[in-house]
């Protein structure tokens, strides 16, 4: 790769992490996505400190869904870099950039929901030697085992999440709310250490939505989970996030502490005639 | 005898049970593979019959021309069908499902055409036979013990016992796999790809898996149609087969092992009592009055119970 120095960036180092408090556990940079004339990305370049909670704001369209897309590998990036834990992961097939440990959740809820809530949380566990033809031939016990340390782990999630009477419900049956709150749960299965929630808050009634944002902090604070978040509300992005990165067409515009970016110039007038909600 | 008559006695006969048990295991083990597809993976596989046509063929070939023993070309015709899975697998499964439905039609279909045209090693539509002499000595040896037990002369009945003894193993086998963190996985996959993807689950293997499972135990029942007819020719492989295996997947209900071995044995019972029943009606007729019968069954199915006789209405309901 010989791609240049980020433009938008000048002044931070793009470092790539190591297990050092403060350093980046993720860097984009010059990410640019396109669908026939539409450049939905156009140069998107930001890190992530590791253990920060940090907000993805931007007006509509502005391509967060999109970067979101590109850094789970879920959509093929034109170009740039997206550097996770020391390594690139740019283009690499989602179930490869799960499985060190960045997991999303998504705007749209995905509750497999003719399956139990359980299953939902077992499901997304790593490490389980019995998800593998051979292994459930030649390795058992040791799936048996996992298999039992996966149910003890899903129950303490539901139970922190108040899903404990909705285990052996189908996803299905759950309130909107509920299944945001079951899709961060099994997101926690996976033992994450970077986790990316497209607009979380969307569609929960207030106390659920408090609720979920309550957890965060306390995953951050025990685990050291680091969160990149969508969200809309203002208030919200405020309050809970130690830095905030605004988009606007494609592009990353600003970044820092939320009070510096809400008076950000070239922010503010990206909010303006845009709608923010 | 009055023109309305309709005589029963065909369901009191030995011989019509073990037809219809040897059929129902055989169409019973080649809905398994389906339930595995359709029911708990999500993927559309209209291309049973070539798979069982594969497994019929390349072990008839391998004994009539190879001349391999047959217990050696049973195993053979399993990883060739395998292989046939994941060749049509690897290029389609990553596209679209309705895709991937479209490639299995067109695949089983060449393999039908070539059984047709492939005259030196298939007979063509002759058909082929003269495969089955390591099972009769088997089968006379079973027939010898059901003897004393006054069958030595239901000639097909060894074979119905290890039809259904298969059919039966596979089937809790199957179950017990579902059962499992890989069955877990696959019914994710079902539900939703995407979601599975971003819990670190490589969906396109399993799905790869699912079609190659699939397709072996499309060939353990090509064996059994094989052996049931001692003769095998490109008709017994028409995509109709296939989508009987689908009345018996939709009969005993989605994602149920148990079910297919309702659907199969009803749709079996149904379809031979027809056949062999007297009906005041000439051949053709009673031909066409078959899948008339089918399709008016499955309407009422769909009408009273359409998640099935086995399958559960909730997951039905949530699942899309
Ligand atoms: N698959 C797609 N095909 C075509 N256009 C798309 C696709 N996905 C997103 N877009 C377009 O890209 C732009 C950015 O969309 P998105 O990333 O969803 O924005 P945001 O999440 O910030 O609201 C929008 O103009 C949207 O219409
Ligand atoms: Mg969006």
């Amino acid at each position: 790769m010989t791609e240049q120095a980020v433009p938008g960036e000048p002044d931070r180092a793009p470092e790539p992490a190591g297990d050092v408090d403060g350093e980046a556990i993720l860097a984009v940079r010059d990410v640019a996505k396109h669908f026939g004339g539409i450049h939905a990305v156009d140069g998107a370049s930001f890190e992530v400190r590791r253990g920060s909670i940090t907000a993805l704001i931007g007006p509509n369209g502005a391509g967060k869904t999109t970067l979101f897309n590109i850094v789970t590998g879920f959509q093929r990036g034109d170009r740039g870099e997206v550097i996770y834990d020391g390594a690139s992961i740019f283009r690499r097939p989602p179930h490869v950039i799960a499985r060190r440990r960045m997991v999303r959740t998504f705007q749209i809820t995905k509750a497999l929901a003719a399956m139990p809530v359980i299953d939902n949380m077992t499901l997304a566990a790593p490490d389980q030697p019995g998800e593998k033809l051979t292994g459930l031939i030649f390795r058992a016990p040791a799936a048996r085992r996992r298999e039992k340390e996966v149910h003890e782990r899903a129950h303490e999630l539901l139970d922190v999440f108040g899903l404990r009477e909705k285990a052996d419900d189908y996803a299905g049956t759950l309130s909107g709310g509920q299944r945001k709150l079951l899709e961060l749960a099994r997101a926690l299965m996976v033992e994450p250490r970077l986790v990316l929630l497209d607009e979380p808050m969307a569609g929960v009634n207030p106390s659920l939505g408090r609720k979920l944002l309550d957890h965060m902090h306390t995953l951050r604070d025990r685990d050291g989970v680091t969160f990149l978040f969508i969200e809309h509300d203002m208030d919200v992005v405020m309050a809970h996030s130690d830095e905030v990165i605004v988009m606007a067409q494609g592009a990353t515009i600003a970044s820092g502490p939320p009070e510096e970016v809400r008076n950000d110039r070239a922010v503010i007038d990206a909010y303006l005639g845009a709608s923010v909600a | 005898m009055t023109p309305l008559a309709v005589s029963l006695d065909v369901f009191g006969s030995l011989d019509f049970w073990i037809g219809v048990g040897l059929l129902a295991a055989t169409y019973g083990i080649f809905t398994l593979g389906l339930q595995l597809n359709v029911g708990f993976t999500g993927v559309i596989n209209f291309g049973q019959a070539g798979f069982m046509a594969i497994g019929a063929y390349t072990m008839a070939i391998l004994v009539v021309e190879a001349e391999i023993s047959f217990w050696l070309a049973l195993g053979a015709s399993i990883l060739v069908a395998m292989a046939a899975g994941l060749i049509i697998g690897l290029p389609s499964l990553r596209l679209r499902a309705d895709y991937f439905a479209i490639v299995t039609i067109a695949f089983a279909e060449i393999i039908r055409y070539t059984a047709v045209n492939a005259r030196e090693l298939t007979g063509g539509s002759q058909g082929i036979g003269g495969f089955d002499g390591a099972f009769l000595d088997l089968s006379d040896l079973m027939l010898e013990g059901l003897d004393s037990f006054g069958l030595g002369d239901q000639f097909l009945l060894p074979l119905l016992i290890v039809a259904v003894a298969v059919f039966g193993l596979l089937t809790v086998g199957m179950y017990f796999l579902q059962r499992s963190p890989w069955g877990r996985v696959l019914r994710a996959i079902r539900e939703d790809e995407d979601a599975a993807r971003a819990l670190g689950k490589n969906a396109f293997a399993y799905k790869l898996q699912s079609i190659s499972i699939a397709a072996a135990l499309g060939a353990v029942a090509g064996w059994f149609l094989a052996l049931n007819l001692a003769f095998i020719s490109p008709t017994q492989f028409d995509p109709l087969f296939t989508f009987l295996g689908f009345a018996v997947l939709i009969l005993g209900g989605l994602a149920n092992y148990f079910g297919v071995i309702l659907g199969a044995i009803i749709l079996w019972t149904l379809l031979e009592g027809l056949r062999l029943m007297d009906l005041p009606l000439d051949a053709s007729q009673t031909a066409a009055l078959r899948y008339v019968l089918v399709g008016l069954v499955l309407i009422g199915l769909m009408a009273f119970r359409p998640q099935g006789m086995l399958g559960k209405r909730q997951e039905m309901v949530l699942g899309d």
